[in-house]
């Protein structure tokens, strides 16, 4: 059915554009991660980018010099605490309301202005990472809601070919949503027991080869490795050290439980690294 | 000393709200003290501004990686993104095509001068090859939260950019027209095998007999994205759709025959031909008395009004002006609720307006 509240455009279904080169060339070769396997790339954080909601923050994650490679660009704003409606029940906590929404440019492929399936589950991880960090307790009968638009996701203009690469993306893209929506909470004025952060892990293997063993690198660009065989997401607050979400994705055989362990703490190193530019970003605003 | 000093500080803080805080409890009496101040200083808005000072603008563009063109407007606190990206319509696609004659082409070639054609104007509109859409729930102010349907300002904001484009005929059919030219049956070798984008130039005297074919159409999805809103969004949009337009550059495109399909370059592009530079202009009337009839009392005309003077005023002018040939050219003339405005004032506002179109012209470079 169509949407006949916004301009359709042609009935007619129209094509992203097809390449020459898309079927005839081989894929590229994969640029190689210049990064060392324990850093993260660069960020800009900056609060306070909308002025009429009571928080927001900017986060822009560095390209990685190659051209077609975006970087990932989020705007979250955070309104209230606020009452609830009438009609809803008592709540004896604030009631978090979380959106995430992709921008129809931000990635390869447009995007809709409905909310997908891949947008409610970066919604309901963002909330649980974020409602272990807030005290909640505060504000009864009350609720907030924590926007995020995601201006340009972390997507690979010419490798759309990747198999599941919009999975590993979805990673990035909550990691970045978690710290940027701490960012705007903190700016909002609302308590939090702790700054959470975001950090990604990924186990790749490199070269295609079996023989060489997978390792472990942070903060991973689907494009700069072979494949990516699991990866997990974690929010962590650093004081408390504590974990307030979890989210895994991939194979992993059960008896490698080490392996397991090894990837959250390196999860956690990379959240540790988000926090350090978070915490400068928010004393720079009060000093 | 100082004892007496701090009680009375205490006490007149005690008395009075900070400006904020009046803002909130009675907008009207606070905006309209602000414009009339008693010991005659010079009118000011509750913003800084004098009543016809506009916010200035700032304009970048081609920050994003997936859009074909893209700008970011800023004017004060109203920030929007505007992405802009071709999709391929074949015209099998197009329910009850009518491929234009050659005939037609001709008219077009010799009307090409002065504007676009009518025939381009119908395809544009018939076919829907622009898509422009604004989306304000992005918590970009505390009344547009998402999970809803666009609210109707959003909706009319959309309509609005979508009847402007088509009405100042910015942007072409002929640029977004991809051709193909079927091979000679006979030894016609050295003319290039492939379509051309550009057809206008590819048909030749010496070629009339073989004739080129119109194979599919570029629909251009124009996306707004409002970060932040503080009044005055179609001026902030329609700023942001003609830079991102101007910004737009197209890959190459040509008609495959083996595959059957439209295939495009990635090293060459084409910048689209974007025509001329129309500007919007907006004010809105505040007048002395919140309930009376209009007319009576005093009034004043507020340009570029931020969210506390647009929610205080019904009287609302826009208007798009185009000063790239030398003179002022009015393209579109908005106006809404209320009867404050005549002749002599409208006239009057179109200096206002081509004052404002210098400086969007300066924010463009």
């Amino acid at each position: 059915m169509t949407d006949r509240r916004r301009i359709n455009g042609p009935v007619g279904a129209t094509i992203p554009p097809v390449f020459e080169d898309t079927l005839t060339q081989e894929l590229k070769a994969v640029k190689k991660r210049s990064r060392p396997p324990n850093a993260i790339r660069k960020m800009y954080l900056k609060t306070g980018v909308t002025p009429s909601a009571s928080g927001s923050a900017y986060l822009e994650i560095e390209t990685t010099g190659k051209p077609g490679v975006s970087g990932l660009k989020l705007s979250c704003s955070v309104h209230g605490p606020r009452s609830l409606p009438r009609s809803s029940p008592f709540s004896p906590h604030m009631v978090l309301s979380t959106h995430v929404k992709y921008a129809p440019f931000a990635t390869n492929k447009r995007r809709g202005y409905l909310r997908d399936p891949i947008e409610r589950d970066l919604g309901t991880h963002l909330e649980a990472a974020l409602r272990g960090a807030i005290i909640a307790d505060r504000w009864p009968k009350s609720g907030v809601d924590i926007i995020i638009s995601i201006v340009e996701g972390d997507q690979d203009r010419e490798t759309s070919k990747f198999q599941g690469d919009e999975m590993w993306d979805m990673m990035n893209a909550l990691s970045g949503c978690i710290t940027v929506a701490s960012a705007a909470l903190a700016d909002a004025g609302i308590d939090c027991v702790d700054t959470v952060a975001g950090g990604v892990a990924a186990l790749v293997q490199e070269s295609g080869d079996d023989s060489t063993s997978p390792n472990i690198v942070v903060d991973p660009i689907p494009s700069e490795h072979d494949k990516i065989l699991a990866a997990c997401c974690v929010a962590y607050l650093p004081t408390r050290d504590e974990i307030t979400n979890l989210w895994f994705k991939g194979d992993l055989p059960a008896s490698e439980m080490e392996l397991y362990t090894k990837m959250v703490e390196k999860g956690i190193q990379a959240s540790r690294h988000a926090n350090r530019v978070l915490i400068e970003c928010l004393t720079e605003t009060i000093g | 000393m100082a004892e007496p000093e701090s009680t009375t500080a205490t006490t007149s803080a005690s008395l009075t709200f900070s400006r904020p805080v009046f803002a909130k409890l009675s907008p009207h009496p606070y905006l309209l003290r602000n414009l009339s101040p008693a010991d005659g200083q010079p009118a000011t808005r509750t913003n800084g501004r004098t009543p016809r000072e506009a916010r200035p603008v700032q304009i970048n563009v081609s920050s994003l990686s997936h859009a074909h063109g893209s700008a970011l407007v800023r004017t004060g606190d109203t920030t929007v993104i505007c992405g802009v990206r071709g999709e391929i319509l074949p015209v099998g696609q197009i329910p009850q095509f009518r491929p234009p004659s050659s005939q037609q082409q001709q008219q077009e070639q010799e009307q090409e001068q002065d504007g676009s054609s009518a025939a381009g104007r119908r395809e544009l509109k018939e076919y829907d090859l622009l898509v422009p859409n604004i989306e304000l729930a992005t918590g970009s102010a505390p009344q547009f939260l998402p999970g809803v349907p666009p609210t109707p300002l959003a909706q009319t904001l959309s309509t609005r950019v979508y009847s402007l484009l088509h009405a100042t005929g910015l942007v072409r059919a002929e640029d977004l027209r991809v051709w193909y030219m079927p091979p000679a049956a006979a030894a016609e070798g050295e003319q290039d095998q492939g379509g051309r984008m550009e057809g206008v130039e590819g048909s030749g005297e010496d070629e009339e007999a073989r004739e080129q074919q119109l194979v599919a159409y570029w629909v251009l999805y124009i996306d707004l994205l409002f970060i932040s809103f503080d009044g005055n969004p179609f001026d902030a949009a329609w700023a942001a759709v003609v830079a991102a337009l101007k910004d737009t550059k197209l890959p190459a495109a040509r008609w495959d025959p083996d595959r059957e399909m439209v295939v495009c370059s990635r090293t060459e592009t084409k910048k689209l031909d974007v025509r001329g530079l129309p500007v919007a202009c907006s004010a809105a009337v505040f007048l002395e008395k919140e309930h009376g009839e209009p007319g009576e009392g005093r009034h004043w005309l507020l340009l570029d009004p931020d969210r506390l003077e647009e929610s205080l005023c019904k009287e609302v002018i826009t208007m798009v002006v185009d000063c790239s040939d030398g003179e002022a050219k009015v393209k579109s003339l908005e106006k809404q609720g209320g009867t404050v405005l005549g002749r002599e004032l409208i006239r009057a506002f179109a200096g206002v307006a081509e004052g404002r179109w210098r400086e969007v012209k300066e924010a463009m470079r």
